[in-house]
């Protein structure tokens, strides 16, 4: 039972980090239209500026190095927006689709000519985990949830207590009426990718401290999150929480029937049978809600 | 505009084709190394090690006054990569020898497309058993999973565990090892508690540590790389796990500690083992050293230093440069061969001997274990 417990724990963990993801994700997708397939390096660009900044020459301690990592972080989710997807806005979805695969291998690549390709660490010391009632979770576990939580409240309350929220709100449900009606589209468009890249970088940054960091770090975890998109419905930021939450847990509860290494084909698995039985997510029938 | 395109076009092509077919007066032997992907980490060390062997042999004269060239081609550390590579070097550059590329799985994808097409290829880095079967063109100065399968099975059966939970790496390389081992496992007697395979290159190992501690073993057998082998050796630790680890030998490496920091404490593991008390190996170490100073020897590193000179033995003394003079100089210079790594004679399959030793972590550091 214990055992079982344990899974699903860790399903929570794994999908809270993965929620931060989708909901970067579909903010996007609420607005621009299409996936951005180069949201996966914001992630990894977090986790590798904060090493960055962690060692000489800045060695600051980790916890500040994360501030200018994830400034540079959302800089370049910015970048990307201003030089890329901007212009390209008024083309076909394919080609800014193509555009995001191609800035992925960009940026992907780029990691690998600062870096390189070999797997590194913050180099922190491991620490037994906390126990309680037969349950284990790690420091940064705790700090894992904590931070979906903290983030994802954040954006709750500027989604709808703010006047930007709720014009970012009418610019995902029709762009050219809020447009018509005097919304003022760069302030928007400088929120999503903002909040999409800070987003990523933080559960990259989050991600590297309880595994590792590689060059492709963001890549496994965007398919994660094209999962808990699609799942909750592209667009829809609550479903891609739910989504994320759900396949973090699905994932590891399948441990259990099946071999570990199996369990990527959870994710796969959701986005063939979404896509075939549900293309608008299973939240389909509330579209509209966001 | 269409032009100038058009013009620098033709230029680029001209040029990858000198590039790729290189000056007349140069002896090139192609190769498929992983210099992105997953096993990167891996394949940086084993290119600089190629280029210090190489380096070694031109400044000694070259391949008959003439010098070799190593031109490689990066496979992304998948099967896929690694057949358009060798497709490139064999069908375009038209290279006798290739020197074949790192993770059992890639080199079984290639070795067919090598001995159909007669062309030498050489690994200085699969394990797998049945990479003996290739053929008569593939060779390898890495010893085989039989003997290291044999090697781990023994190192049990020496520590007294007679339970145990055996987990493995999802490739070629981990399931063909884990088979050998579990041959000789129970020969000796042993049960398996549970045995499972994960997937390489996950950056969480939680589910299968925790899948280990459900059955509360003694010791496991873990047959995986030096990443795989950190990730899971911190989590356990983080989670409490508390058994003995039984590890091979692609997870010996200073990395390990790196990354795993103190839940590397007390890995056993066996490992290909070679004397470094040689004055071959000596001279490996001290050409790193000059030539590298302040990196780490890499893991391999030997074993592709000492393909590289062999096959540069082997190209001196062919009769031609055409793949059937090169393959039987091969095996005539091997015999009795001396590199860094050991003997270097191949046998009827192209397979080299091994002794096999065994390390574990202590204090830090990787040591003998006694």
């Amino acid at each position: 039972m214990i055992y079982y417990l344990q899974l699903g724990l860790n399903g929570i963990i794994a999908g809270s980090t993965y929620a931060m993801f989708a909901v970067g994700l579909t903010m996007v997708y609420g607005v621009f239209r299409f996936i951005n397939f180069a949201h996966g390096e914001l992630i990894a660009y977090g986790a590798y500026l904060t090493l960055l900044w962690s060692q000489p020459p800045f060695s600051l301690p980790l916890y500040l190095a994360i501030l200018p990592a994830l400034a540079i972080t959302a800089a370049i989710g910015l970048a990307q927006d201003r030089w890329i997807f901007h212009p390209l806005r008024n083309s076909k979805p394919i080609t800014l689709l193509i555009g995001s695969i191609g800035l992925s291998y960009f940026l992907r690549n780029g990691i690998r000519i600062i870096w390189g390709s070999d797997l590194m660490s913050y180099g922190l010391e491991s620490t037994r985990g906390m126990r309680f009632a037969g349950l284990t979770v790690t420091t940064v576990q705790v700090l894992m949830v904590a931070s979906a939580v903290f983030f994802l409240g954040l954006l709750y309350v500027i989604l709808t207590r703010t006047l930007l929220g709720k014009s970012l709100r009418a610019v995902s449900d029709n762009p050219e009426l809020a447009g018509v009606m005097g919304i003022n589209m760069k302030k928007v468009r400088l929120t999503v990718w903002t909040l999409a890249s800070v987003f990523a970088g933080f559960g990259g940054i989050l991600l590297a401290l309880d595994t590792n960091l590689e060059p492709t770090m963001g890549l496994t975890n965007l398919i994660k999150a094209f999962a808990a998109v699609l799942l909750g419905g592209a667009g829809n930021v609550w479903g891609a929480l739910f989504g994320g939450l759900f396949i973090g847990i699905a994932e590891n509860i399948s441990v259990a029937f099946f071999s570990p290494g199996y369990k990527d084909f959870i994710s796969f698995s959701v986005i063939i049978l979404v896509l075939l039985f549900r293309p608008k997510g299973i939240f389909g029938i509330l579209e509209g809600v966001r | 505009m269409k032009k100038v395109i058009l013009v620098l076009a033709c230029v680029l092509f001209l040029v990858s084709g000198v590039q790729g077919s290189s000056l007349a007066s140069d002896v090139v032997v192609g190769a498929v190394t992983p210099l992105t992907g997953k096993l990167a980490v891996y394949g940086q060390g084993f290119q600089q090690a190629m280029l210090l062997a190489l380096d070694e042999v031109n400044a000694s004269g070259g391949i008959n006054g003439k010098d070799m060239k190593i031109s490689f081609e990066d496979n992304n550390s998948t099967s896929k990569g690694s057949v358009s590579a060798i497709q490139k070097l064999i069908t375009i550059n038209r290279f006798s020898v290739i020197f074949g590329p790192a993770a059992s799985s890639n080199f079984l994808a290639v070795c067919p497309i090598a001995q159909q097409n007669s062309t030498i290829l050489i690994g200085a880095e699969s394990a797998a058993a049945s990479i003996s079967k290739c053929g008569s063109y593939v060779f390898r100065v890495f010893p085989s999973d039989l003997l290291q399968g044999r090697g781990v099975a023994e190192l049990v059966e020496y520590l007294g565990y007679k339970k145990l939970v055996l987990t493995y790496v999802n490739n070629d390389w981990g399931v063909g090892l884990a088979e050998v081992f579990k041959k000789y496992f129970k020969k000796a007697g042993g049960t398996l508690i549970d045995e499972f395979a994960y997937d390489e290159g996950k950056t969480d190992y939680r589910s299968e540590v925790l899948r280990i501690q459900k059955d509360s073993p003694k010791a496991v057998v873990n047959l995986t790389y030096v990443k795989e082998g950190a990730t899971m050796l911190k989590e356990a630790y983080e989670m409490g796990l508390k058994v003995q680890w039984i590890m091979g030998s692609a997870a010996k490496s200073p990395k390990l500690i790196a990354l795993a920091g103190k839940a590397a404490e007390g890995v056993i593991g066996t490992y290909p083992t070679f004397s470094q008390n040689t004055p071959q190996y000596t001279a490996y170490k001290e050409g790193w050293a000059a030539k590298y100073p302040g990196k780490k020897l890499p893991i391999f590193g030997a074993y592709n230093y000492d393909m590289v000179k062999l096959t540069a033995k082997a190209l001196a003394a062919a009769k031609s440069m055409s793949a059937d003079d090169i393959r039987e100089a091969l095996i005539q210079v091997s015999k009795g061969y001396m590199g860094a790594t050991g003997n270097k004679t191949f046998d009827a399959n192209g397979d080299v001997g091994a002794t096999y030793g065994r390390w574990t972590v202590r204090a830090g550091d990787i040591e003998d274990y006694k």
